[in-house]
């Protein structure tokens, strides 16, 4: 399985954070400060890193951008207490690949560094398929089947996001971020709605279900057994 | 040694320097009028020295001898010189004892002679002129030129009475000045120490002089008062989040202490539990609110305003609130003909726009109707959300716009009250104007001063 290295100065958090992860099978290695976490990182043995903002001694972004200058290339999430739309962008710009905001849900946690971890490869197909799904991205179109499917652009754009990244757990927050460029939260459950929408035109009542809706965490597009 | 206060400060410093200045400048001054006038004089003494001699060279020897004598007696102040010597150098008449060496025909030259008269022998300074004679004689006439030495003095003298007293009130005026400006400065100094001590209501003295302290201490005092009201505004910030999470939290408390007491089985336990997750949930979702309506409000973010293009705006936000309206079952009409282009940032106005929608769709019963429009009115771009709902009243209207304010009516509606604050600080960082009117329905409008 997948080794991960985590930076992270607080040791209660740090624990809960390896204890989740170890429990879905990943290897993770922890470093509490800055030093040791940025001689651990120039290895390169991992596959992903999650780095605290906010290390004695160090900002978590100087580490990244440390990383990045000697060429290395490992997918980063960013963890941190600031969560202004500014401190956002400025850590993606380090050369983070992602940025949650503390205190997060562990699940939130876990889909984001699976996503890291899958991302997906740059892809020239005009043609994505999932089983029976297919997406035509040069003429717009979907079909399962035969069945023809008539989405809303909208409803595309969602479909063609869920389909590169099949088998993977997307929280509603990825979705918002992702799909609608949302930079905060909605009051309204805006992901549900529209997943809603989406999922009643590709899963029809007798066909087995492709959207599943994993309760209290997000959404995972998976082909039929 | 350890100069007086005063002395050390830097006003005082100034005053010397200009003070030396001042001197240096008189000083220049006065030599300059001593040289010119000197050189006056001199150029004075010799055309009148030419024009004699050229008088006495052409008169004949007996009347020349007449009028030596003659210019010598009308002479009460012995400033007057003449000699006429012999090929020899042997005096004939005048006043001269001997020829001084070295006098070029018609040249005036500065020289020293012994003058001799009834007053006896005395050297004197002169100006001489000689002419040589057709009778191999030479003629000598002169003028003391000690007034020229004189005038040096007389200028000297003025110099030391005027320049003496004045360095002294240079000074005087100086040390009163930076004295001044050094109490000043301390008295700053000392409200500063008291501010630092953490007595935010203290500011700098203003004397109503409008002079450069004045308009420092001004600046300052405007600074603090900034300060002063972003501290309160945070203590603010920190009372609404004790407030306002105290009762999520004390519910989630009390959900956990009865799951624990009464819940027998696992599954009544994880129930417990996952309510709980969700009351703590939703206490986080106040505090990141509640800091995003601050982040806003004291935003610099008018740096990165860029222009924004406003009807694709509101038929993305249109898009977006489509089937959650469809689900409500109420209608939403978007309506963006004419295009609008705004300075600000698009993130933000976003924001603003989905949250009155938000709302708006919220608190619109089944069967209403949300109407979402971009339009000219008056010569502004007004972005206008109205819907059929119960509407707010009128004394409630601006409190809605408040923090943590939810009419009492819609209770029971979900949602945590700060959507429209949040608005209400958009609109406000933009400077647009945000206008929420009722009856029937509530209508909510943010007008836009138009670029271009």
């Amino acid at each position: 399985m997948a080794k991960l290295l985590l930076i992270e100065d607080d040791k209660e958090t740090a624990d809960e954070i390896r204890a989740e992860l170890s429990d879905r099978g990943y290897e993770v290695d922890w470093a509490a400060n800055g030093i040791e976490g940025l001689d651990k990182a120039r290895s390169g043995a991992e596959e992903a890193m999650i780095i605290d903002r906010l290390l004695p001694g160090m900002d978590g972004l100087t580490i990244i951008e440390a990383l990045r200058h000697e060429g290395v290339r490992t997918p980063v999430l960013v963890l941190s207490a600031l969560g202004a739309v500014d401190d956002r962008v400025r850590g993606l710009r380090a050369g983070g690949d992602d940025y949650l905001t503390k205190p997060f849900a562990t699940v939130e946690l876990v889909a984001r560094i699976e996503a890291l971890l899958r991302r997906p490869a740059e892809n020239r197909d005009t043609v994505l398929r999932v089983g029976p799904l297919e997406l035509d991205l040069i003429q717009r179109t979907a079909k399962r089947g035969d069945r023809s499917i008539n989405l809303l652009p909208r409803e595309f754009r969602l479909l063609d996001y869920m389909m590169r990244r099949k088998e993977q757990m997307l929280t509603r927050a990825m979705l918002l971020e992702e799909v609608w460029n949302y930079k905060f939260v909605p009051q309204t459950n805006l992901v549900d709605v529209h997943m809603g929408r989406l999922r009643r035109k590709v899963d029809e009542p007798h066909e087995p279900p492709m959207i599943h809706n994993v309760r209290g965490v997000g959404f995972i597009l998976r082909a039929p057994a | 040694m350890r100069l007086p206060d005063f002395a050390r400060t830097t006003t005082f410093r100034w005053t010397l320097t200009v003070a030396g200045a001042f001197v240096l400048c008189t000083l220049v001054l006065f030599g300059f009028v001593y040289w010119q006038t000197a050189v006056y004089m001199m150029s004075k003494y010799d055309v009148l020295l030419i024009e004699e001699l050229r008088v006495f060279a052409s008169n004949t020897p007996e009347r020349r001898l007449e009028e030596i004598q003659d210019r010598l007696s009308k002479d009460p102040h012995r400033n007057k010189i003449a000699g006429l010597f012999g090929a020899d150098g042997r005096r004939i008449a005048g006043n001269m004892e001997s020829l001084p060496p070295g006098l070029a025909p018609g040249v005036p030259t500065n020289a020293v002679v012994v003058r001799v008269d009834s007053g006896g022998r005395e050297m004197q300074k002169v100006r001489l002129a000689a002419s040589p004679l057709l009778s191999s004689e030479t003629l000598v006439i002169g003028r003391n030129v000690d007034e020229i030495a004189e005038i040096a003095e007389i200028v000297l003298r003025a110099l030391a009475l005027g320049l003496v007293p004045a360095l002294g009130l240079a000074v005087v005026i100086g040390i009163v000045l930076s004295s001044r400006a050094h109490d000043r400065l301390s008295e700053v100094n000392r409200r500063i120490q008291r501010i630092v001590a953490g007595d935010l209501r203290a500011r700098l003295p203003v004397h109503g002089r409008n002079d450069p302290f004045d308009q420092l201490a001004v600046s300052v005092n405007r600074m603090l008062g900034d300060i002063e009201g972003l501290i309160h505004e945070i203590a603010g910030v920190g009372d609404d989040i004790a407030h306002d999470l105290r009762t999520p939290l004390t519910r989630v408390r009390v959900r956990l202490e009865r799951g624990r007491t009464r819940a027998t089985t696992l599954e009544e336990l994880r129930t417990v539990v996952d309510q709980s997750i969700g009351g703590l949930d939703q206490s986080l979702a106040i505090i990141t609110a509640l800091l995003r309506i601050a982040e806003i409000e004291h935003s610099r973010r008018l740096e990165g305003f860029s222009q924004v293009q406003l009807a694709p705006l509101v038929r993305e936000v249109g898009d977006l609130y489509d089937p959650i309206a469809e689900d409500k079952h109420v209608t939403l009409r978007v309506e963006a003909a004419e295009d609008a282009t705004v300075h600000g940032d698009r993130d933000l106005l976003f924001e603003a726009v989905a949250n009155l929608v938000d709302n708006a769709v919220k608190f619109t019963p089944e069967g209403g109707r949300v109407e979402l429009a971009l339009l000219r009115h008056e010569g502004q771009t007004v972005i206008r959300v109205k819907d059929t709902g119960p509407g707010i009243p009128a004394n409630e209207r601006e409190a809605v716009t408040k923090r943590f304010y939810r009419s009492d009516k819609s209770r029971r509606t979900e949602g945590l009250g700060l959507g429209l604050s949040l608005v209400a600080a958009i609109v406000k960082l933009h400077e647009f104007r945000l206008t929420i009117s009722s009856g029937p329905g509530c209508t909510a409008e943010i007008a836009c001063p138009q670029v271009n």
